[in-house]
């Protein structure tokens, strides 16, 4: 009996010292490498599900993040060079050559790029990357069955893309249906043919959505007998890593392919402050971390929490676990001090704005209505609120990063209340209201499904409604806010902007061009301009020059003379960084802790912080097991008394 | 017995089909086509993408139309995969069930027993400064928002004591390091509502002759108790209880999304933030058919506990 | 929905609402279990004190309510008369402090008006104040919630109970469906295609939760019918409406009174909820659910911001206790039996 006890006893204590390691992750795949040295792996954590891992399907960010270490892409951007941004090659062996009438582009492949070892190849040995896989992408991107949001643009710019896609019916027949722009010249040389000047179209020979797939893996992984469809998991690209696991709602885990030499480290372009260790780096085999795991967080106040135990390397910091970290001075508190942490800011190329419905009868036809309502706009209090007033304040349309983009600019419009209702009055609104004497009513959509939205449609619907006039909200959900912008049902909307595709004034300018006004196109504010258009479609075709700037600088007086929107603020965060995963790239093109083949991570300093960093506690073990035991003495006393009162 | 079963399944058919029609018909309201092809298409897709997707997906056929496909898919069990992440639902909820009962199941015995330790001793000191203050912290713990535990709990104990990790799951056995604190909250969260009306279980129990005339024949008050009253207790317990399987299969909303735990409530509330009515849908067919399932389970553990209840 | 988000409405809603509830209330008051159960409730200390808190936070929430006209179509509530004056701040600043969290440098601010006894919230509005605004978000959730589903409940659990065969079908039929789908995503769906509002909360809130009442009644009627005094009176020939309104409400009466004080502590808990799943109160309405939601992210600044989370959350479990005491008193006075 006592022996079956103290056996009992040791097996709680066993569980309970298991129990007490609060390391979250799953053991990583291996220990060592085939070489005896150290597994690297590195913990980032993203926000949401993954929706797809098809480079040629999806859009959005996280799958994105993803994906861009699965499938190496045929132009890349330079990991350092951000101002403006630079492409390089990747896949292919050289630049690209356009032609003179810059309606074409020639191709070369590098040799010797292959698919990820898989088995869906003969012999399960990945093949060679050739011209004609570049011909089968374009020709997925025109499927139907493929649904890729990437078709209408190419459908614009790409010899035979439109007549493809329409002549597809429900799907196309990869065998005779071809899309005629993309002409096969041999084994490794292809030419794209463009329907008009479109010099962008390389920026997206640098986006997922162009990156080859392997058709065999198509083939393969087509969702019967017992495999896995294409669209949702397998990943045979031809990147630094293969998706290895995939927990839904809870992770994500890449590996590195062996011998993958497509890209090394670059040698030039870097940052003053971190030469001397980049260039160590330098013409290095890439990648130099052996696992990812991406982990899946919901919720913020978790992944702050981990970040702060060490189990995750890289973090942006949101608005509120900002203050734990960071000081007012904007350096890191000196609890994140002592540790070594880095603090890195990032800015998202994006641009967030208030925008105006021009066709809306009220608020279109007014001019001074407009600019009042500009003036009343705090964005600086904004970003102070939101982003610990580390977004900078949005003076122009263009992001900075981005050709075009003035540093020097002042905003046209800047928070002056007076200046607002002078020109309430001038719009006809003195005070806030009508000459009946009623008050104004302003409709602002925004998106409001968590708690952080409704502050941030909150905080404008207060700063319109300084001006005297009454601001009615319609707060919406995501889905709902993008059919309302498209179908003009609004006033004014906030809590949108553009994230940039590419980083080419057009992506933006575009925007305001009358010919892609909603439905068809991004335009929602509905503006109409001609001088506008004119200088638009000029600034479109050329490459970047002084004169360029010069149509960009008038593009943007246009849009501040009219006033359609107000820009606030450009999206940004504190990158923090455990001391033992310096961050080697700067670049936001991927997404602000991607770019996993160049990052590094120190694992035998990982190992020693993590362990300062968790000591359990002991001494709550004992007062807890002290109360139930008081309640067990409390019980049988009381069932002792009730034995004695019956008997 | 079996013509009972027959007519309670024969009975269980058309709540079922009110149930999609009413679904279908709140879901369809409020997702036009065209917001669900900007949910499956995302926000920078044109509207010709955006078109042929709903022409694809049959969404431009009449409602009706529309219901009949609906309601034959989820009776064969053919669910559509996900707006969003176009994973099947079949797979979704194969994979969201283990986790959903890691932590519910394990929950919900450790609060059904601390729920019935805690009542059986107010039972025991039945109208004394012990059993009010009990039933007093038991109204306090039920007036405590769900979100002020898990909140607590994550900081405080995750956090500040370093016992556990502060989210996450795995498989295997190291899962037991992810769940003992989304398992503990569990079983505090109902222990205030379940311990007081089991408590009113007992109670009424003790009130029935047959409990007086074992104390007359001199009976022990702790025999009587475990024998008689324990027994016939649980019998109206187990009843209760068994209408509480569907929700541990549905998994905890709140629990699972703070905890990170990959169950089904969590792809509910996934679904609710994304708007994704596939998903919606057939969360609420399968939580109306296993509620159905436990009704009848329930009906048929009342006659085979008790032979005074025919089904008939 | 324009209608149920209006104020007015709202207001004119609830006082409809709680007026017939006290109505039939009064009405059921003149039994003698009535004055029995009330002698009793008497002399119970927890449920008198009970019941002082809720009608202190009923109270607050009438000074809220009441909306007297300030000129030019705007209106102050008794409330804003009461609290108002207090300036906001730019953002965040703690309680009795006058600095300013999210300053870049924190020192006492000359722009600063007056130290906040509860702080202030990340829009610099006072945490009191929203906390004590909040009261009428809860009550009219509450209110309206209660004026729709105990009609319902218990006119449905009544009409099923007596008239039985055909009636009793299809109102099971009804509560069957309605509860056979999780609660939670009918809920939700409900508030989608209604759009956020306080009206539409009360709607998609008071549509789930009659089945609970519905099926207590039921049982109650059905046994009540087999007593002698509703077949007397079945016999002597009465109208089913005499029966039902003379004979059978009063004698659930009281049940349906205890199922309303819990439920209420329900409507106000769920309300959270909501808010966490994001289809809680509208834009710009003060709200406990809201402040906990946006609270559970604060905990993790530096310093703490602790304040907006324990106001809110303090508010709701006084209330919300409260209202549960209360229960359970009136369920001892009219059964004391049982409780």
């Amino acid at each position: 009996m006592l022996r079956k006890t103290t056996r009992l006893f040791a097996l709680a204590a066993a569980l309970w010292l298991a129990a007490c390691d609060n390391n979250p992750h799953p053991a990583p795949l291996h220990k060592t490498r085939p070489d005896g040295t150290p597994w690297v792996v590195r913990y980032q954590a993203i926000r949401e599900d993954p929706r797809s891992f098809d480079p040629q399907y999806t859009y959005d960010q996280i799958s994105r993040k993803v994906v861009e270490g699965v499938y190496d892409t045929l132009l890349e951007y330079h990991p350092m060079k951000t101002d403006p941004y630079e492409l390089q090659p990747c896949m292919l062996a050289e630049m690209p050559v356009k032609a003179a009438d810059g309606l074409s582009y020639d191709f070369r492949l590098k040799e010797g790029v292959r698919f990820h070892d898989d088995p869906c190849f003969p012999g399960g040995k990945g093949r060679e990357v050739v011209a004609e896989d570049i011909q089968y992408v374009f020709q997925r991107i025109a499927d139907p069955a493929v649904e890729s949001p990437f078709e209408s643009t190419f459908e614009e710019c790409l010899v035979g893309m439109a007549e493809t896609h329409k002549a597809a019916g429900k799907k196309l027949d990869y065998a005779t249906q071809r899309v005629a722009g993309v002409e096969v010249l041999d084994r490794y040389r292809f030419r794209l043919r463009l329907t008009k000047k479109y010099p962008q179209i390389l920026y997206w020979l640098a986006y997922q959505c162009t990156a080859p797939v392997a058709r065999e893996a198509v083939a393969y992984y087509d969702g019967e007998n017992g495999r896995e469809d294409f669209r949702k998991f397998a990943s045979v690209g031809t990147g630094p890593y293969r998706i290895v696991n995939y927990e839904p709602r809870s992770r994500v885990t890449l590996e590195r392919v062996p011998n993958y030499t497509t890209t090394v480290f670059p040698s030039d372009g870097f940052p003053a402050a971190k030469a001397e260790w980049l260039k160590t780096l330098a013409g290095k085999a890439l990648p130099f971390i052996d696992e990812i795991q991406l982990p899946i967080h919901h919720e913020n106040i978790p992944r702050f929490l981990h970040f702060r135990q060490g189990y995750l390397d890289i973090m942006a910091v949101d608005k509120d676990s900002f203050n734990a970290m960071v000081s007012p001075m904007r350096t890191l508190s000196p609890e994140f001090q002592k540790r070594g942490t880095i603090l890195e800011p990032a800015f998202e190329i994006s641009t967030f704005w208030i925008s105006f419905n021009m066709d809306d009868p009220v608020i279109g036809e007014n001019l001074k209505l407009r600019q009042a309502l500009a003036h009343a706009t705090d964005s600086k209090r904004y970003a102070e609120i939101f982003y610990a007033g580390v977004a900078p304040v949005a003076t122009q349309l263009l992001p900075s990063g981005i050709f075009g983009h003035d540093r020097e600019r002042q905003k046209r419009y800047p928070f002056d209340l007076e200046k607002g209702k002078q020109l309430l009055a001038e719009a006809g609104y003195p005070g806030g209201r009508d000459k009946d004497g009623k008050q104004l009513e302003l409709t602002l959509t925004g998106q409001g499904a968590g708690s952080e939205d409704r502050q941030r449609v909150e905080f404008d619907q207060r700063c319109f409604e300084q001006l005297g006039i009454a601001v009615k909200v319609n707060s919406v959900t995501f889905a709902r806010l993008q059919d309302i912008e498209d179908r003009g049902d609004f006033q004014m909307c906030t809590t949108t902007g553009w994230g940039a595709d590419y980083p080419d004034p057009e992506n933006y300018f575009m925007l305001f061009y009358s010919k892609n006004v909603s439905p068809v196109g991004k335009n929602y504010f509905r503006f109409r301009h001609a001088e506008y258009d004119r200088i638009f479609e000029q600034m479109v075709v050329m490459e970047n020059s002084p004169e360029r700037l010069e149509l960009t600088r008038k593009l943007q007086r246009i849009l501040d003379d009219e006033c359609p929107m107000v820009p606030t603020f450009h999206k940004a965060a504190y990158l923090t960084l455990q001391p033992w995963a310096p961050r080697t790239h700067n670049n936001l093109m991927y997404e602000v802790d991607g770019g996993h083949k160049y990052l590094v991570t120190d694992t035998v300093m990982r190992e020693r912080l993590q362990r300062e960093l968790n000591k359990p506690a002991l001494w709550p073990a004992f007062v807890l097991g002290g109360l139930v035991l008081a309640g067990v003495v409390a019980f049988i006393g009381a069932v002792r008394r009730s034995k004695n009162q019956t008997a | 017995m079996l013509n009972y079963l027959i007519r309670r399944l024969l009975y269980a058919v058309p709540i079922l089909l009110g149930v999609i029609f009413l679904t279908f018909v709140l879901f369809r309201v409020v997702n036009t086509p065209e917001h669900a092809a900007i949910n499956a298409l995302g926000p920078k897709s044109s509207v010709d993408a955006r078109n042929a997707w709903i022409v694809n997906n049959g969404r431009d056929l009449p409602l009706y139309k529309q219901f009949a496909t609906h309601t034959i898919q989820l009776a064969t069990f053919d669910f559509q995969p996900s707006i969003t992440t176009k994973r099947p639902m079949g797979e979704t909820f194969r994979e969201g069930v283990g986790p959903s009962l890691c932590v519910t199941l394990p929950g919900f015995i450790l609060g059904l027993c601390l729920a019935l330790v805690l009542s059986l001793y107010q039972v025991f000191v039945r109208n004394s400064a012990a059993d009010r203050t009990i039933t007093l912290i038991c109204v306090v713990m039920m007036s405590l928002p769900t979100m002020v535990y898990i909140i607590f709990g994550q900081a405080v104990v995750a956090l500040g004591l370093g016992w556990f990790p502060v989210s996450g799951f795995t498989k295997g056995l190291d899962a037991v390091r992810f769940l003992l604190l989304p398992v503990a909250i569990m079983a505090i969260i109902s222990l205030g509502y379940d311990a007081r009306m089991f408590r009113a279980v007992f109670l009424e129990e003790i009130a029935q002759d047959y409990v007086r005339t074992a104390h007359a024949k001199g009976l022990s008050a702790t025999r009587v108790l475990s024998r008689h009253v324990l027994k016939n207790g649980l019998i109206a317990l187990i009843t209760l209880t068994v209408g509480q399987l569907p929700k541990l299969i549905m998994g905890t909303l709140l629990i699972e999304s703070f905890f990170g735990i990959p169950g089904i409530g969590n792809v509910m509330v996934q679904g609710i933030q994304t708007s994704d009515e596939p998903v919606v849908l057939a969360c609420a067919y399968l939580g109306a058919l296993l509620y159905l399932a436990a009704l009848i389970l329930t009906d048929i553990l009342y006659a085979a506990a008790d032979p005074r209840i025919r089904l008939s | 929905m324009d209608f149920f988000t209006h104020w007015l409405t709202q207001d004119l809603l609830l006082i409809l609402g709680l007026g017939g509830i006290a109505f039939l209330l009064a009405r059921a008051a003149r039994s003698d279990r009535w004055s029995r159960a009330a002698t009793r409730f008497r002399a119970d200390r927890t449920g008198v004190i009970a019941l002082c808190v809720v009608c202190l936070y009923l109270f607050i929430g009438a000074l809220e309510t009441c909306r007297v006209p300030v000129g030019g179509g705007a209106t102050k509530s008794m409330l804003d008369f009461v609290i108002g004056g207090i300036p906001d701040e730019r953002s965040y600043s703690a309680p009795f402090s006058n600095q300013i969290l999210t300053d870049t440098k924190p020192q006492p601010d000359p722009l600063k008006s007056q130290s906040h006894i509860l702080g202030t919230n990340q829009l610099g509005q006072d945490v009191l104040v929203q906390t004590l605004k909040a009261c009428r978000t809860a009550l009219i959730i509450g209110g309206l919630t209660s004026a729709i589903y105990i009609p319902l409940g218990a006119l449905f659990g009544i009409f099923a109970g007596y008239f039985r065969r055909w009636v009793d079908d299809l109102i099971q039929y009804i509560y069957s469906t309605l509860a056979s789908i999780p609660p939670i995503l009918l809920l939700v769906s409900i508030l989608f295609v209604l759009g956020p509002g306080l009206g539409s909360i009360s709607i998609a809130l008071g549509v789930t939760g009659w089945v609970g009442l519905c099926r207590l009644i039921r049982g109650e009627t059905m046994r009540q019918s087999e007593r002698s005094y509703i077949t007397a009176a079945r016999a002597l020939g009465q109208s089913h409406w005499n029966i039902i309104s003379r004979h059978l409400l009063p004698n659930v009466m009281h049940l349906v009174l205890i199922n309303f004080v819990l439920g209420f502590s329900g409507i106000v808990l769920s309300e959270a909820i909501l808010s966490y799943l994001g289809v809680g109160c509208p834009v710009g309405t003060a709200s406990w659910g809201v402040m906990i939601d946006s609270g559970r992210s604060e905990l993790s600044r530096d310093p703490v911001v602790w304040w907006n989370l324990t106001a809110a959350t303090t508010a709701l479990f006084g209330l919300v206790l409260s209202l549960n005491l209360l229960g359970d008193s009136l369920r001892k006075a009219f059964d004391p039996k049982r409780g």
